[in-house]
């Protein structure tokens, strides 16, 4: 008996496909497949929640027994915070049925939000910084129209689908960091939704506080004060990557728009502001302790 | 931003540096199988019966850890399904070194023939990080009526 062992022509076992093609191709797949998914189940997801009726929003919110206050209470600031929105709504195109109601936390956190039931939440940390009811009320209006616009079950809609979505297509065992980063890309890709629907609710903000002032000056103080408290980006992003990727436009850009638009209608960019009530920050020191 | 830095830098390292090990461990195999094919593995159970042999156990063993790069592009392909081509070159690199690593060490025994030939592998790192061992052995023929203790130890 003979035994031998004959060398196997070499690159039997490998692709004759160069490696970097092959990542262009799949890198460029993967991530069209995820734009696509995303932005189709943000949009179909979005615009289906908001077939749900708002007064089963309402419902559902009042069977949950959220407790928004963070167990305080400023019975006084809540009612000027909600006579505040009370008049705005009167300036402001909202369907009959739908109403808001204004939540005062006194965290320090420097935010304010709308969420599903028409429910608003204001943080001590917004409002001690608010020089006047002008700046306060352009908040309040924007808070309002997301409401209006359905915004937060919109966002919870497609939000909810879309991260299905992207859970199901990278979560499975072996996609590793390419899943990662398709999760990332997936992230951006809903960004571009939200962005448009903070642009939106500036945009009907604007008349509101205008109808209710007379001129729109301070409607511009918030996202001075955003700016401020970020303390500028300070990241080597330049501004198109910046804008592209951020959940917001950016404050600069919401200056722009806000006196262009104002510009554009003749309405005064400077007129009497009108102070905040006199026992404003006395309420709020108050909640603190 | 700093993030997408990092990634891009460890998906280009991982790529430049990846190839060049791939390429060198590549040259380095086919020097080295050309040496070793005067010892013919076989994956026969039946040995050769024309003289009296030694039987001594023979394994080469090689654990084989995937680049930055080569595990990124897994990913991308487990959505999709297909080949996972980047692993392809890494265990065919492993088995042919797992075997040369068996043979050099029959051959240390002036050892005939590695009869009984089997690979086996198994994961060895579990999470994001990809690493293999693969195991060759088999059992080396080693001809003559020596004491197989002084064949062993001479070698």
């Amino acid at each position: 008996m003979h035994y031998e062992n004959r060398q196997p022509p070499e690159g039997i076992n490998v692709t004759k496909e160069h490696p970097l093609r092959q990542f262009v191709r799949l890198a460029i797949a993967a991530t069209v497949l995820m734009v696509l998914v995303v932005g189709v189940l943000q949009f179909s997801g979005g615009w289906l929640a908001k077939r749900i009726p708002f007064s089963f929003e309402q419902r559902v919110m009042r069977g949950m027994e959220v407790d928004f206050s963070g167990e305080v209470d400023a019975p006084e600031l809540t009612a000027y915070l909600n006579d505040l929105a009370q008049r705005l709504i009167k300036e402001l195109p909202m369907e009959d049925g739908m109403d808001v109601i204004v939540h005062y936390n006194p965290d320090d956190t420097f935010n304010a939000f709308a969420t599903v039931g028409g429910n608003l939440q204001f943080y001590r940390g917004l409002l001690v910084q608010m020089p006047n009811e002008n700046a306060l009320a352009m908040v309040m209006a924007h808070e309002i129209s997301h409401v209006m616009h359905r915004d937060p079950v919109a966002g919870l809609g497609g939000g909810v689908a879309s991260m299905l979505a992207m859970m199901m297509l990278t979560g499975n065992a072996g996609t590793g960091m390419a899943g990662d980063v398709l999760t990332r890309t997936g992230v951006l890709t809903s960004i571009q939704f939200t962005r448009r629907m903070e642009m939106a609710a500036d945009n009907e903000a604007l008349p509101a506080v205008y109808g209710l002032y007379g001129h729109v000056e301070g409607a511009g103080t918030l996202f001075e004060l955003v700016a401020q408290e970020h303390g500028g980006s300070g990241d080597l992003a330049p501004v198109w990557l910046e804008r592209f990727a951020s959940t917001h436009p950016l404050d600069s850009d919401r200056v722009e728009a806000i006196t262009a638009r104002a510009a554009a209608q003749g309405w005064p960019v400077s007129g009497e502001m009108t102070p905040l009530p006199e026992e404003f920050f006395d309420w709020l020191e108050e909640s603190a302790n | 931003m700093i993030e997408a830095g990092f990634f891009v830098v460890l998906l280009v390292g991982g790529y430049i540096f990846g190839r060049l090990a791939e390429k060198r461990h590549m040259k380095s195999i086919i020097k080295r199988e050309a040496i070793n094919n005067a010892l013919p593995a076989i994956a026969s159970r039946h040995p050769p019966t024309d003289q009296p042999y030694h039987q001594h156990l023979v394994g080469g063993s090689v654990v084989i850890g995937s680049d930055y790069f080569k595990s990124f592009m897994s990913g991308l392909i487990n959505i999709f399904g297909g080949r996972v081509t980047p692993f392809e070159t890494l265990l065919d690199r492993a088995r042919r070194e797992a075997m040369l690593r068996m043979k050099e060490e029959a051959r240390r025994y002036n050892a005939a023939y590695v009869f009984n030939v089997k690979y086996e592998t198994t994961r060895v790192a579990t999470g994001k990080v990809a690493a293999m061992e693969v195991f060759a052995y088999g059992t080396a023929m080693i001809p003559g009526n020596r004491q197989l203790s002084s064949v062993i130890s001479s070698a």
